[in-house]
Order: C-alpha cells, then sequence, then structure tokens
C-alpha cells in the first residue's frame, strides 16, 4: 500500500478537482466537504446520487465532475451502485474495458435518504459486500424541500415541520452506529471545517476495498440559519463541543481521531444558529440546554 | 389587466415584494394573481415573481410575457442573461430600478424608448438589503394606478408579520419612503393590450428524431459547470492582499467551498471571481486577515483583485 | 367566511382544516411541501385538532394513511411526483381496503429528465389504481375539491380514496383570491368521519385485506371497486348540490364554458384550463365560435357528461398535459373511447404541450382553434402534435453543444491518480 500523503496540512493540494459554478448555496458546508473529497478520489470515480440538494450540481447541461456521475432516486442509490460496480467487474473480466478504464464507485447522498428511506438499500449494499464510498452530507433535515426534518435532525432544532417552542422533538439518529453494526470495511465521520483529518480518512478508506461509509456533518447557511461566512467555524464548535466527534471504524474497532480537552460548552455552537435561537430567546430554556450538554457528556464519558 | 413582474436576487425579498404588491392592490378591490418562479436558485441568484391585477377574474397563467411594469431590485441583475430582466419590454412598459444612476442614462444604455424610473437606497444603506422587498412594493404600488398608502401599509402589515418587531418598523419605513419617492410618477403605469388571434403565429415545428447519443440526459463531457459564473451571485467579493499573505493556501484553498482559492503557476494565491460566490468564509478564516471584503459594485469598478 | 389571497397549497391546508382530519401522515416533496408546514403548524400550536407524523417515504406514508383510515380516523395527505410513483404499489393496495382519505397530488413532471415543474404525467399515472381523482383549475377549486373529495369518498355507496390534483407552482405557489368558508358551514356540508363497519377495536376483531384464492372472489373484489368508483358518478352530483347549497359554489362534474354555440371546442384538465377560458373569450371577439370543456372529474371517467356537453360541437381540440410514450395524449385516447361509434362524433385533434412546465401561450391556442377549424372544414383529423417550436429547439441545440464538447481544460487542476 502507499504512503500516507496527507500527513500535516501544508499536503493539502493547491489546485482542485470539482469546478465550480454550480448550484450549491454560497457556504454550503457539504460543498465544502465534497470538494475536498473529490481532491483525494480524483476523477477515476463515477458519482451515484440520491435525491437531495447536490441532486442540483449537474443540471443540463453541466457538470462540476471531471469523472462520471449518475443520478437514481432517492431511496435506490446504493443499489444503483451495486448495479455499476458489477457491471464495470463484469466488463473488466471479460476484457471489454481496460483496467485503466475502471471507476471507483461513490454513492452521494443527503442525510434524509441516508438516514430514512435509503436504510434498506444501504444495508443491503453492505450485506452484499459492495466495493464502494458511500458518502452523506448531512446538513440535518430535507435542506432541499427548505429543511424539513428528518430523522438526522438534531433534539430541539427549528425546522419548517418544528416550528413550536419546543422545535424537534425526536433525537438525532445514530447512522454511524447503524453503519458499524452492519460491520462494513471502514466507516468515518469527518468535516469540512477540519480538512486534514477529512484528507486522511478519504485516503484510507481508499486504500480498502468494500463498503466503506463518510458522514460528513454539512454546517446549511440556508437551513441552519446562519451568516454564509461562519460556515466554517460553526464547524469547528460543532468539533471542539463535542457534538459532532470525528471518529473512524476500522477492524472491528471505533478510534476517535479528535478529541478536544476541555470540550467547549454546547452553548457556544448553539447560539450562532437561528435554528436553536428560541433556546436563548426570548426566554433562555436552561433545562433544554443543559439537556443538550448532558447527552454531550455522557457520550465522551462512555469514550473516555 | 396590470402585468406586473419583479426581479431580484434569492434573499432580496422579491417574494415578498410581490406579495405586498399583490395584496395592496386585492385589499383596494381588484382580482389579484402573484406568484414566485423560481427552481434550482439559490439565495444570490437571480428569480422573479410575477403580479396580475384586473377588475374581472383573471383567467392568463405563468410567465408575463408583455409586462406593464418591471421593478429590478438589484441593477447589476441588467447584465446576467439568465436574469430575463429586460424579456418583452416594449415602449408603453415602465421600468424601474433599484440604482443611483439616472434613468436617463439606462435609457441610453438599454437602448428603452419607455420611461425608465429609479429608486435609490436610503440613508442606512448597509443594512438596505433587508428592506429591499418592502421599498421596491411600496415604490410599485405608487406607480399602479388605484393603490392607496393605506393599502401598502395594510398589505406590508399582513405579509411581514412573521419578522421581529424592530425589522418590520424599518420595512415599512423603506416601503413608505419609496412610496414617497415616487410621488412625480404616480399612477403612471398602463395596461397593455390583450393578445388576439390574427397576431404573429407559432413558429411550430416537428421536433426531428434524434439518436439516443444526444437525446438522453447526458453530459458528454467533463466540467462544464465553469461555464456558469455563479460569480454573478455575488454582492461583495473577498480580495486577497497579497502583502500580508503568507500563502497558506491549505486553509483558505481548502475551506472554499466551491474551490475557487488556488495557487497559480507564479505561486500566488488567486480568487477565481467568475465562481466565488461571496460567502465570505476566506476572509474570516484566513489567519493573518490578508483577505478583505469588498462591496461587489464598487470592486467591479475599481478592477479590484483582478490581475 | 373571509376572501383572501391564498396559494393553492394554502387552499389545500385549508381544506384539510376545514375536514377537521384527525391525522397527516406526511413526507416533504416539492411542490407541496407548504400544505404540510402549514398543517404542522396548526397542530402545533393547537389552531387545529390533528396530528401530523412524519415518515421516511412516501411509500410509508401512503400505507399509514389507509391504515389510519382503516382503523377509522378522517386521514388527509399530500404528495407529487417521485413521491406517488414511490408509493404506487400501496395506492393500488389501500385502495382496495375501501377505507376512504384524501391524497392531494401537487402535480409535477416525472423523471427523467428529473423536473421540479409542472404537468400531469404523475397523477395520470395513478389514474387505474382505485383513487377517484378530482382536478382543480383554481385555488379556489382546491379548498372545495378536498372538502367536495371528503363526501365523495366516505359516501356508503363509494367508500374509495381520493385524489385531489392541483398544478405545481401554476397553483401551488400562486396566490389567487379564496373564499374561506366558516367552519361551522364547512361542517354542515362535511359531518364528521364515519367509518362505518371497516374499523379496528378490540370489541369487534376484524382481519382486513385477506389474501384470496381463485379467480372467482378476486374478480368479485375488483369489480366491486369498479361498480363503486362508477357510482360516484351520481353520488358527485348530489354531493355537488350540496356544496352549492352549503358554500354557494358550482363544481359540476364537467364544466362547459361557452360552449352552447361552439362549433369547436378546447378539452384540458387543470389550471392550464383558465388559460384556454382566456383564448376562448379572444376568439370569440373575433368571431370564432368556440368553448372549453374541462372534466372536474377523471376517476370515475365522465362519459355520458362529456358526450352532452360536446353533443353539438364538430370539432374537438384535446390538450393533453402529459404523455403516455409511445402512445401520445391519454385525455385524447380516452375521450376517443368515449366518442368513437356515435353518429356525427366531431373529428378530434390532438396536441400535447405544457410538459416540465412549458408554457402554451395565447399565439398557441389561437393556432390549435386555427387548426381543429381547418379539421372540421376538411373533415380530417392532422397528426398528433407535440407543441414546439423552432426557438425552443434552437435553445435546447446551444446546450447540447455545451454537454456534447470535447473535455475543458480551462479549470486549473492537475488530473490527479485516485478514484478506485
Amino acid at each position: 500500500m502507499s504512503e500516507n500523503v496527507y500527513r500535516r496540512m501544508t499536503d493539502l493540494p493547491s489546485t482542485h478537482l470539482l469546478g465550480g459554478g454550480t448550484a450549491m448555496c454560497a457556504g454550503c458546508g457539504g460543498l465544502q466537504a465534497l470538494h475536498q473529497i473529490y481532491d483525494v478520489m480524483g476523477e477515476k470515480t463515477i458519482f451515484v446520487n440520491a435525491a437531495g440538494c447536490m441532486t442540483l450540481l449537474s443540471i443540463y447541461p453541466f457538470t462540476p465532475f471531471r469523472g462520471s456521475w449518475l443520478y437514481t432516486s432517492m431511496a435506490s442509490a446504493p443499489a444503483g451502485a451495486q448495479g455499476v460496480r458489477d457491471a464495470l467487474d463484469i466488463l473488466r473480466e471479460k476484457g471489454r474495458i481496460a483496467a485503466e478504464d475502471d471507476l471507483g464507485v461513490v454513492v452521494l447522498t443527503g442525510d434524509g435518504a441516508a438516514y430514512g428511506m435509503g436504510l434498506s438499500s444501504t444495508s443491503a449494499a453492505i450485506d452484499r459486500g459492495l466495493d464502494f464510498l458511500y458518502l452523506c452530507y448531512d446538513n440535518e433535515g430535507y435542506g432541499n424541500t427548505g429543511q424539513q426534518s428528518s430523522a438526522a435532525t438534531p433534539h430541539a432544532a427549528h425546522t419548517a415541520t418544528a416550528t413550536g417552542p419546543s422545535g424537534h422533538t425526536g433525537f438525532k439518529k445514530d447512522l454511524f452506529g447503524l453503519w458499524v453494526a452492519n460491520r462494513p470495511r471502514y466507516a468515518a465521520t469527518v468535516i469540512g471545517a477540519e480538512p486534514l483529518d477529512l484528507a486522511r480518512k478519504i485516503e484510507k478508506a481508499g486504500r480498502h476495498s468494500g463498503p466503506r461509509l463518510v458522514l460528513a456533518l454539512a454546517p446549511c447557511p440556508t437551513g441552519w440559519d446562519f451568516d454564509p461566512a461562519d460556515t466554517v467555524e460553526i464547524g469547528r464548535l460543532a468539533v471542539r463541543t463535542g457534538i459532532f466527534p470525528l471518529k473512524e471504524y476500522e477492524d472491528g474497532r471505533v478510534v476517535h481521531t479528535r478529541v478536544r480537552r476541555p470540550r467547549l460548552p454546547v452553548e457556544e455552537y448553539l447560539e450562532r444558529q437561528g435554528r436553536f435561537a428560541h433556546l436563548f430567546e426570548p426566554v433562555r430554556q436552561q433545562a433544554v440546554l443543559d439537556a443538550i450538554q448532558a447527552r454531550v457528556d455522557a457520550y465522551w464519558a462512555a469514550v473516555e | 389587466m396590470y402585468r406586473i413582474r419583479m426581479h431580484g436576487r434569492g434573499g432580496q425579498g422579491t417574494k415578498t415584494a410581490a406579495r405586498i404588491l399583490g395584496s395592496a392592490l386585492f385589499a383596494q378591490g381588484f382580482e389579484v394573481q402573484d406568484a414566485p418562479r423560481y427552481g434550482a436558485e439559490r439565495r444570490g441568484a437571480p428569480m422573479d415573481s410575477t403580479v396580475r391585477a384586473a377588475r374581472t377574474p383573471i383567467y392568463e397563467r405563468g410567465a408575463i410575457a408583455r409586462p406593464d411594469l418591471v421593478v429590478v431590485a438589484d441593477e447589476t441583475l441588467v447584465a446576467v442573461p439568465a436574469a430575463r430582466v429586460l424579456e418583452g419590454i416594449d415602449a408603453h412598459a415602465v421600468l424601474l430600478l433599484r440604482s443611483g444612476t439616472p434613468g436617463e442614462v439606462w435609457q441610453q444604455r438599454l437602448r428603452i424608448d419607455g420611461p425608465v424610473l429609479t429608486l435609490s437606497d436610503l440613508p442606512e444603506a448597509a443594512s438596505a438589503t433587508r428592506f429591499v422587498g418592502a421599498a421596491c412594493a411600496g415604490a410599485a404600488a405608487r406607480l399602479v394606478p388605484g393603490v392607496s398608502r393605506e393599502a401598502l401599509v395594510g398589505a406590508m402589515g399582513s405579509e411581514l408579520a412573521g419578522m421581529s418587531g424592530s425589522l418590520r418598523a424599518r420595512s415599512l419605513e423603506a416601503g413608505l419612503a419609496a412610496w414617497d419617492a415616487m410621488a412625480a410618477h404616480a399612477g403612471c403605469v398602463r395596461e397593455g393590450p390583450e393578445p388576439s388571434p390574427g397576431g404573429t403565429r407559432p413558429d411550430w415545428i416537428d421536433l426531428p428524431l434524434d439518436e439516443a447519443r444526444v437525446a438522453a440526459p447526458d453530459v458528454h463531457a467533463a466540467l462544464t459547470s465553469v461555464q456558469v459564473r455563479t460569480g454573478l451571485w455575488r454582492t461583495m467579493r473577498p480580495v486577497i492582499d497579497p502583502d500580508h499573505c503568507k500563502r497558506c493556501h491549505w486553509l483558505c484553498g481548502s475551506l472554499c467551498p466551491d474551490g475557487a482559492i488556488s495557487v497559480d503557476p507564479e505561486g500566488s494565491v488567486v480568487i477565481d471571481y467568475d465562481h466565488c460566490k461571496g460567502c465570505m468564509i476566506c476572509v474570516v478564516i484566513c489567519p493573518p486577515h490578508a483577505i478583505h471584503a469588498v462591496p461587489e459594485a464598487r470592486a467591479c469598478e475599481e478592477g479590484e483583485g483582478s490581475r | 367566511m373571509t376572501r383572501e389571497l391564498l396559494t393553492g397549497n394554502g387552499a389545500a391546508a385549508w381544506g384539510a382544516r376545514l375536514a377537521n382530519v384527525d391525522y397527516v401522515p406526511a413526507f416533504p416533496i416539492t411542490p407541496q411541501t407548504e400544505i404540510i408546514e402549514r398543517l404542522g403548524a396548526w397542530f402545533e400550536s393547537g389552531e387545529a385538532p390533528g396530528r401530523m407524523v412524519t415518515f421516511e417515504s412516501e411509500h410509508s406514508m401512503i400505507t399509514a394513511a389507509g391504515a389510519a383510515a382503516a382503523t377509522g380516523v378522517r386521514v388527509f395527505t399530500a404528495t407529487s411526483s417521485q413521491g406517488l410513483l414511490y408509493g404506487m404499489e400501496m395506492l393500488y393496495t389501500v385502495a382496495g381496503w375501501r377505507a376512504p382519505f384524501v391524497l392531494v397530488n401537487v402535480s409535477r413532471g416525472l423523471a427523467t429528465p428529473v423536473t421540479l415543474e409542472s404537468d400531469h404525467d404523475d397523477v395520470l399515472a395513478a389514474r387505474d389504481c382505485g383513487f377517484l381523482q378530482i382536478h382543480c383549475a383554481t385555488c379556489q377549486e382546491v379548498l372545495d375539491g378536498v372538502l367536495l373529495a371528503y363526501r365523495l369518498a366516505e359516501h356508503e355507496r363509494v367508500r374509495l380514496p381520493a385524489i385531489v390534483n392541483l398544478d405545481g407552482f401554476h397553483l401551488s405557489f400562486t396566490r389567487e383570491p379564496v373564499e374561506i368558508p366558516a367552519p361551522e358551514v364547512a361542517r354542515r356540508f362535511l359531518p364528521d368521519f364515519d367509518p362505518g363497519a371497516i374499523r379496528f377495536r378490540a370489541s369487534k376483531p376484524i382481519s382486513q385485506a385477506v389474501a384470496v384464492l381463485g379467480g372467482g372472489p378476486y374478480s368479485y373484489f375488483r369489480y366491486e371497486m369498479h361498480r363503486a368508483a362508477e357510482e360516484a358518478l351520481a353520488v358527485y352530483d348530489e354531493v355537488e348540490e350540496g356544496l352549492a347549497r352549503e358554500l354557494g359554489r358550482r363544481m359540476p362534474v364537467v364544466e362547459a364554458y361557452r360552449i352552447e354555440d361552439a362549433e369547436i371546442a378546447f378539452v384540458m384538465i387543470g389550471s392550464f384550463a383558465t388559460k384556454a377560458m382566456a383564448a376562448v373569450d379572444r376568439l370569440r371577439e373575433s368571431g370564432v365560435r368556440v368553448g372549453l370543456v374541462r372534466p372536474r372529474l377523471l376517476r370515475p371517467w365522465p362519459g355520458d357528461a362529456l358526450r352532452r356537453a360536446l353533443a353539438r360541437v364538430r370539432g374537438v381540440c384535446v390538450i393533453d398535459q402529459n404523455l403516455s410514450l409511445g402512445r401520445g395524449g391519454v385525455l385524447y385516447a380516452e375521450l376517443a373511447a368515449s366518442l368513437y361509434g356515435r353518429p356525427d362524433a366531431p373529428v378530434l385533434v390532438s396536441f400535447v404541450g405544457g410538459l416540465g412546465g412549458r408554457d402554451i401561450c395565447p399565439e398557441e391556442f389561437f393556432e390549435m382553434a386555427s387548426v381543429t377549424r381547418e379539421a372540421v372544414a376538411s373533415g380530417r383529423a392532422p397528426e398528433p402534435r407535440l407543441l414546439y417550436t423552432a426557438r425552443e429547439l434552437r435553445e435546447v441545440r446551444k446546450l447540447q453543444s455545451v454537454a456534447l464538447a470535447e473535455r475543458h481544460e480551462t479549470a486549473p487542476g492537475a488530473s490527479r491518480r485516485g478514484g478506485r
């Protein structure tokens, strides 16, 4: 296996592969992660897309990819990926394409599909040992339709379908835990605000074959209600408060790749976002804030 | 029937402006139909809304081909072909631009025979973006005959009810200031003629059969997105000060969501202004604070940042 | 009663609210999401006494809708396009449970290619599943249509779920004046839901939707659904009388606009039919005897009412905003079957347009009328036409020149090995 390329920040690329001119919002945390990932993965890839914000990356006749792309449906992108992977393998076996023409298969999905109706096809792809990278950009709601609650929406957040004083009554599903229970080859959480951690993990994922799943928290100015300029700061706070643990799963073990001590109080992350404004104004909802902090504390207590 | 089109960038309140105008007209007893028109547009990208008002039920729908009034919230949209600001404007149409440049200059520039009016910003220009919608609605309401100030106030009250108290008050102020600013042109908008049979016939064709290679929605090329100049979304431009730049491109280059920051062959960190959307992340995260935010209109004029 | 500017989505939400719906299984999809957001906000604030549950997909959402209706509550749901199709298996399944509810479809074109804009391919794909179908041309009809749909669906001689269709963007996001009836008026028209014998409770055990063996029993149950759907024609007229009495508005099964002395007629469904009305008015001013016939009910198919409306018309111009790939316009084929073999049947001319939100401009309506008059004069209909212009093709060719270009090297960044 080749050496790690990404050992220091200065190893990060100085030019970028993914084309500009896409319809993603200014400041999109998902696009930020995607372009970093594409730099590592390269253009010998086919991105198989499930319905979500990033479906609009390719609008006829425009595509930002140097490699390939297939839009499928909301629920079945992993099945589409299986079909492409199997067909490429058949073409290789039968000598109908050369090795250089092979492609790495990548599923690109939002949390709406990944945490919900896409679970069946994702789980089945892992069952079959599909050799693919599965990339979920998680902006914690159905972003493309106006930020309605999804199973990825954190407790108490305001969304288009959770407008009352308590916000979303559900709790964010532990998708990483679900994936790990399926025993994939590799799984990781990443965020664009931590580009070196991300690059190392994608590089590592690229050295494995089999099902490799990556969950990228995607701070969303439009959906979370903050100024696009703050995307990185909010991403860094997600990590430094411990709300979004950076970790990876490999060989049966989960390892945290960034452990900040002491953690910043979750409030510093929440107060920057309009979707949590009701926890502070007009009345401070201390009990809710304490409960959020307690859940984060409990997670890290179990880790440490 | 009055046919009105309102253009703006996503986030500038174009949809709200159309609803304020529509509600004001409705309160004055008109039959009204208003609708936003958007697809994949995001904050900053061009969009428009239509408002129709008549004394009898409205059967027409969809895009307005021959407007009586066109309101443009952001003058930079005139240069954006996709915004189609000038579509269908003829000599009878009134064009209202939010702009500091006089109307006569615009008339010459755009070779328009009909009236071109301008609405300059309020004194509190720094935060004016939030009130652009109200200002456009207030101005438009003054130009359409039969809309009273009371109806405008009522419409703003109901359409802006979701805003916080202080923001709502300032929106109202902006709307009424724009209403006042249009006094000299009150009621100048005229209803256009109805389409009638015997005019131009549609240029119908029998669609030829193309091979599947081209007839499938496939892009047989890479990177064609670079032809879309999302740089036109910007209202603020990040400019790198080369004297203070430490060339730690691994930060700004990685953290720019659109990959618009890279290192050129000479080793300088450069921003691709054709595609930079002006999110200002780079300005915020640059450790030596070597990137500054400059209003786009000024940057354009002064050639800031270009080499 | 108040008269307000409401979007079609807002009108649909009001219809559900005035129907006092108990349960709204939901899933977001453009362009219907505003409906569930409004209802959700009302439920949350207590302004309306219902419950909303978001599901993970439309297949699950429609299953839950049927199951809740079969348990005995009044159910409302909404979807569009890809979502309607994702749930297609369950549309057929729940219709056979004979537990009525209302599903609002906000019509939107189908992939491929993906679009957000309107046409009727989605709702017409569901025309065989057992749901009744009501098509609305205005935001007012959406509100009234939802109430009417509940009366119709829940009628003891029908007991089938119903789809109420409104066009995406052209109605869903467009505000028009809508009279919102007072709650007590709506309640006089539509009282509480009576589930009858189809419900779940411990005291009366019931096994619903069981399997069958044998063509005899299977056919019995399917034919009964069909009979019930046909019965909905007579029931519709009764219910519509009630609408006129209580709400003061009419929605006859077929709208016949300026048809009395018409020589030719447009036939259309949905919101673009009002554009046809505007064209009828302009053509009449120039001396053309033209009218519009618009079915509001599509399932059951109002064959008799259509035949009566078109009885003295010599040429019929059917404008389909849908396309059965490899066959043509759906309304055209269905209308042709209704008129086949009748003495003095009119000439039928077929146009397909308005797909994926493509506009149909006044000039096109005038030209379609002209073509239909020529067909009457010659006695022969031309081949069906797919509405498309030279200018539109030039625009597509420009896009294609980008899509078929050679590989670009204009962006910075050397190719990097990677991938697999």
